[in-house]
């Protein structure tokens, strides 16, 4: 059974299609890279499955459950198994770094307090922040805000994890170390979906890679065949653009 | 003209008009805290946008921002009573108090809910906070944090308007200033002596308030 199931997703900002009929399996541990141009409906896809944005068509199902956007438990129920990062961070500007990490799995998951403390303080560790649990988000660098916010999705256990172009808000000495986060959880064997632009990376971890255009996933397969042999024509031009610059 | 200055015999009744400073505290205090509450609720409000009850609430604002919260008070405590509807003085003070201040408050308050940031609440929903945890835990604080400038210099207008209480016979500080003036006459010194109270008073609440939100919400407000 796949772990992420997604069957004729289709999503509409007003009345513009952003998604459309997006069918994509994810196994379980496995890491799937979405590249495209902007606009082509990557992050839209992570929004949907996420219950930021209601799909008009179309199931989400994890692990078999389908999710139902309409009911809040249902929903709630996904949240517990899947988590997002976000490009812009998103961390809670009035909470210090460990309450920001501590703040869903006590208040949310009501799980006890002294046993979330301890293991945000080692995942603040393990991405090199345990020096800065009392630091608040506007007193750190975009990248440690990023890792900060990989944390805090991390702390909720979930099976799968998001990732929405973590490192597009980055200076350049910055990206290295959100992608050397990024592969230790893929060494964890955690399933990851990752919208991305740092091709080098994408080639790097992901096992699969989708390139989406139009709000579809025009091709699919593994990094060497996107990168090395496309067999759609808008595959070949996007990746002969992206690797000739 | 040869007026002399006697301080000296408004001394004895500095007691008498630090009790009057309390009652006028315990106007500011009580109307602001409750309407931060009702002021909050209304907020809430006109930011979810509910078509019926938003354009109600904006009508109050309108009403209670556009009279003079004298006349308001007047209605309260003069109108009332012919409807069968009595209030003692204080009390008639503190309910126009209140009702004029959820209208500022609910004006400052909605522009403070504008500036939650769009990418804080995706993070809220997405760890699965419902509506009331993300306002708790998200909103909330970052509203005191932006409108705590805002909040304070509401709070010190109220308690510098409490000496309007006077006039429907409480005996706040400058009720107690005009007793006080009826039986020795010593005007100059008696209200430089009230004026002075009120800016100690409002003096400590700026520091107070910028204390609280400095500790509680990170707010930049400069103590001094």
């Amino acid at each position: 059974m796949a772990h992420l199931d997604i069957r004729g997703l289709v999503a509409r900002y007003n009345n513009a299609t952003v998604l459309d009929g997006i069918d994509l399996s994810i196994e379980r541990g496995e890491i799937v890279s979405l590249i495209g141009p902007s606009g082509s409906g990557k992050s839209t896809l992570l929004r949907v499955i996420s219950g930021l944005l209601p799909p008009r068509e179309g199931t989400v199902s994890l692990a078999g459950e389908t999710i139902n956007y309409a009911d809040r438990r249902s929903l709630r129920r996904s949240r517990d198994k899947l988590a997002i990062v976000f490009q812009q961070y998103n961390l809670f500007g009035n909470m210090n770094v460990l309450r920001n990490v501590m703040v869903a799995p006590v208040t949310i998951q009501k799980r006890d307090k002294k046993t979330v403390e301890a293991e945000a303080r080692a995942l603040l560790d393990k991405v090199g922040l345990g020096d800065k649990l009392t630091s608040y988000p506007d007193e750190l660098s975009g990248g440690q805000q990023q890792r900060v916010a990989i944390a805090r999705a991390l702390c909720l256990k979930p099976d799968i994890l998001l990732l929405d172009e973590v490192t597009s808000a980055l200076d350049p000495e910055r990206v290295g170390e959100v992608l050397d986060t990024v592969k230790m959880l893929a060494a964890d064997n955690m399933t990851l979906l990752i919208v991305s632009h740092e091709m080098g990376f994408v080639r790097e971890v992901s096992h699969r890679v989708a390139f989406m255009a139009d709000g579809k996933i025009q091709e699919m397969g593994p990094p060497a065949q996107i990168f090395g042999a496309p067999q759609q024509p808008r595959t070949q031009a996007f990746v002969s653009r992206i690797l000739g610059h | 003209m040869h007026y002399v200055l006697h301080y000296g015999q408004i001394a004895p009744y500095l007691p008498y008009l630090i009790g009057g400073m309390a009652i006028s505290l315990a106007l500011s205090v009580l109307s602001f805290i409750g309407g931060m509450v009702l002021g909050l609720f209304f907020a809430v409000i006109r930011n979810e946008g509910h078509p019926i009850l938003s354009r109600l609430v904006r009508i109050y604002v309108a009403f209670f921002t556009n009279t003079p919260q004298l006349v308001q008070i007047y209605v309260i405590y003069f109108g009332l009573p012919d409807f069968g509807i009595l209030f003692s003085p204080f009390a008639a003070v503190l309910i126009g108090m209140t009702l004029n201040a959820a209208a500022y408050l609910t004006e400052i308050l909605r522009a403070g809910l504008g500036t939650v940031h769009a990418q804080e609440l995706d993070a809220a929903e997405t760890l699965g906070m419902n509506r009331l945890q993300t306002l708790r835990h998200v909103t909330l604080p970052h509203l005191f944090r932006v409108a705590m400038p805002a909040l304070t210099n509401q709070y010190i207008l109220m308690t510098l308007g409490t000496s309007m209480a006077s006039i429907f016979g409480v005996e706040e500080l400058t009720g107690r200033a005009f007793n006080i003036n009826s039986t020795t006459f010593r005007s100059i010194e008696i209200f430089t002596t009230v004026a002075v109270l009120y800016v100690v008073v409002t003096f400590i609440a700026t520091i107070l308030l910028a204390l609280v939100g400095r500790w509680a919400f990170r707010a930049r407000v400069p103590v001094l």
